[in-house]
């Protein structure tokens, strides 16, 4: 695509996004506030899932310390007034949420595969059950933080646009990652690790950096989605369904990719919240069946369906053999 | 000291059920090389069917730990000849872990709207009774339970060191080509072994039954049990899964002691992780060069 193409398009997103609520229904616009936080968590998880390979199972985690910083930064220096306030709580969230991964990183990130897939999902039910468990992180009774929507402006509205801001500086980031020298390290270590350090690239830095990345979006997004709560107990921020959706949506878009975590995100919302919101008891179902399906038809999601769906590769197969 | 003691009973006796439980997951990664992320949902299924029939016919849950299995036994037996089969063909291994975590969802959405999300417990005759060893009591249900479980680990680890079926499972661990090329078929070996595998955590669901709570949800915490039990003890050996198991039981009732009862799941994945870094191929071997 040529540059001022891509530019003009991406003007197009930005003022369709900007007027959007004018035209939409408040359970619509709460619908796409949902997505637009779901989608930027994915495009996050991405970084560390499907650049560098890493697949981690929990980072639902860093959405539950996102929110419980902000809460406990308000308890502790004074919960501020009006929009203005929420940022400093915000990025406090953003910050623990990189720090603890940090912390973390260096002796998970010697495991691979399976075994870091599987440590982070540890890691996720440890901490949500501290949080729980503990009484000075208050997940047991709940946390409260104070609204920041400006008087006059619906609530739905007003996280709407913090979201899409959200999630358009996630995929400004995974862009400018991608691109960047990082981004090829990381590529490098996720199609083989052995080799790129042999060849010089200091992977543990660059995967340690891609972790704390990631932890630390994911962490911001869950602090204004606790200030979207407003009121949260542990099982509310620490959702294993969370960490299932960031895999799945980047998995059905397209891994590795910048823009599918976003489709998959679309496509699968609109599937669960808008075609079957009457049924929501089998949401579970329907989002577990969905990826076993994509893994089994299309193993690169829908941005790169047309070379790997069965019957295009079997044609593939027959046509260079 | 008595309280020492006490908690070391009862952390044995833990550490018995953990075993059980995990030792179909460990046969099936150290068979096909899977991580089984369904693993906890055969345990619990377990568990339901055993409650179910308790409530229908007033059948034992001990007792009806044979038809459990059987059911468990075709059911995991089909999933993989079918599902698994496809992804690993298909995709890769890493897919086959997302596939079993999307299975996962979607059976334990099914044992949810099946039985309904609350938590349940199974209460036979016996479960009020208790031994007493001197001064130490031991609850009459986790005797039986542990009872079980021990038979069933000995079944196993005779199955595989005596039979037919026992040395083709070694042999297609050990060289699935060089298996296939003596005659063996490797596929149906794999099918068979899931089959085995559920059969064993649904034996130890309806044992699990009648000694904790459970629910639809504790599916995950059974799977993270199987694979911290695994990851200590070593791959593959129903002796590994033993060390494991009871070295993890004694970890969980010491620190509910000692430390504090909320702090048991923390405790047990730092030793995982400690694990992981320090002896990757666990307390009895059985190296998987994957790890690290």
């Amino acid at each position: 695509m040529t540059r001022p193409l891509a530019l003009l398009l991406l003007a197009a997103a930005a003022v369709a996004t900007a007027l959007l609520p004018q035209a939409l229904s408040p359970f619509h616009i709460r619908v796409l506030q949902f997505f637009f936080f779901a989608a930027a968590t994915a495009v996050a998880w991405n970084i560390l899932g499907g650049y560098a390979g890493y697949w981690s199972f929990g980072h639902t985690v860093s959405i539950g310390i996102g929110a419980f910083s902000a809460a406990h930064f308000g308890l502790i220096f004074g919960h501020g007034a009006g929009p203005a306030g929420m940022i400093l709580p915000v990025l406090a969230g953003g910050a623990i949420a990189g720090l603890f991964a940090l912390v973390i990183a260096y002796p998970l990130l010697r495991l691979r595969g399976t075994y870091f897939a599987i440590a982070m999902l540890g890691v996720g039910q440890v901490v949500a059950e501290l949080a729980n468990n503990l009484p000075v992180f208050q997940g047991g009774i709940g946390l409260f933080l104070p609204s920041p929507v400006p008087d006059g402006m619906a609530p739905e509205r007003f996280y709407y646009y913090a979201f899409a801001a959200l999630l358009a500086l996630c995929l400004v980031i995974s862009w400018a990652v991608k691109r960047s020298k990082f981004g090829y390290a990381l590529l490098a270590i996720r199609e083989d690790e052995d080799t790129a350090q042999m060849l010089g690239v200091a992977t543990e830095r660059y995967k340690i950096a891609a972790f704390v990345l990631s932890a630390t979006l994911v962490g911001l997004l869950g602090a204004v989605y606790g200030y979207s709560l407003g009121y949260f107990t542990t099982p509310s921020v620490f959702r294993l369904d969370f960490s299932l959706n960031m895999i799945v949506f980047a998995l059905i878009g397209g891994i590795g990719t910048l823009f599918g975590p976003v489709i998959g995100a679309a496509l699968l919302l609109f599937l669960t919240n808008v075609l079957l919101s009457g049924f929501l008891d089998i949401h579970l179902m329907i989002t577990g069946a969905l990826v076993v399906a994509v893994i089994l038809l299309m193993p690169g999601g829908i941005l790169r369906a047309g070379a790997t769906l069965p019957w295009k590769r079997r044609a593939k197969k027959e046509a260079s053999g | 000291m008595l309280l020492f003691l006490q908690t070391t009973i009862n952390g044995l006796v833990l550490g018995g059920i953990y075993s059980l439980a995990a030792v179909g997951f460990s046969l099936i990664f150290g068979v096909i090389g899977i991580v089984n992320l369904t693993h906890g949902i055969f345990v619990i299924a377990g568990a339901y069917m055993a409650m179910a029939l308790f409530a229908a016919a007033g059948i034992d849950p001990l007792l009806a730990i044979p038809f459990i299995g059987a059911v468990l036994f075709a059911v995991g037996y089909a999933y993989q000849r079918t599902i698994i089969d496809w992804a690993i063909s298909r995709a890769s291994v890493e897919a086959s872990l997302v596939v079993t975590f999307g299975m996962a969802m979607v059976f334990r959405n099914l044992l949810q709207l099946w039985f309904g999300p609350d938590v349940q417990t199974i209460t036979p005759s016996y479960s009020f009774d208790s031994v007493a060893i001197g001064p130490i009591r031991v609850d009459m249900v986790r005797l039986a339970a542990l009872g079980a479980s021990m038979a069933l680990l000995t079944g196993l680890t005779l199955m595989l060191a005596r039979t037919h079926f026992g040395r083709a499972m070694r042999a297609v661990a050990q060289q699935p080509l060089a298996a296939s090329l003596s005659g063996l078929n490797v596929r149906r070996i794999h099918g068979l072994t899931f089959g085995v595998s559920a059969a064993l955590a649904g034996a130890s669901g309806a044992i699990i039954g009648i000694v904790q709570p459970f629910s639809a949800s504790s599916e995950v915490a059974w799977t993270l049990n199987a694979f911290i039990v695994v990851v200590l003890g070593g791959i593959g050996s129903p002796a590994g899964a033993l060390a494991g198991g009871l070295v993890l039981g004694l970890i969980n009732a010491y620190t509910a002691t000692y430390v504090s009862p909320a702090l048991t799941q923390a405790m047990m994945f730092l030793v995982l992780v400690l694990m992981l870094l320090l002896r990757p191929q666990g307390i009895l071997g059985a190296a998987y060069g994957e790890s690290r």
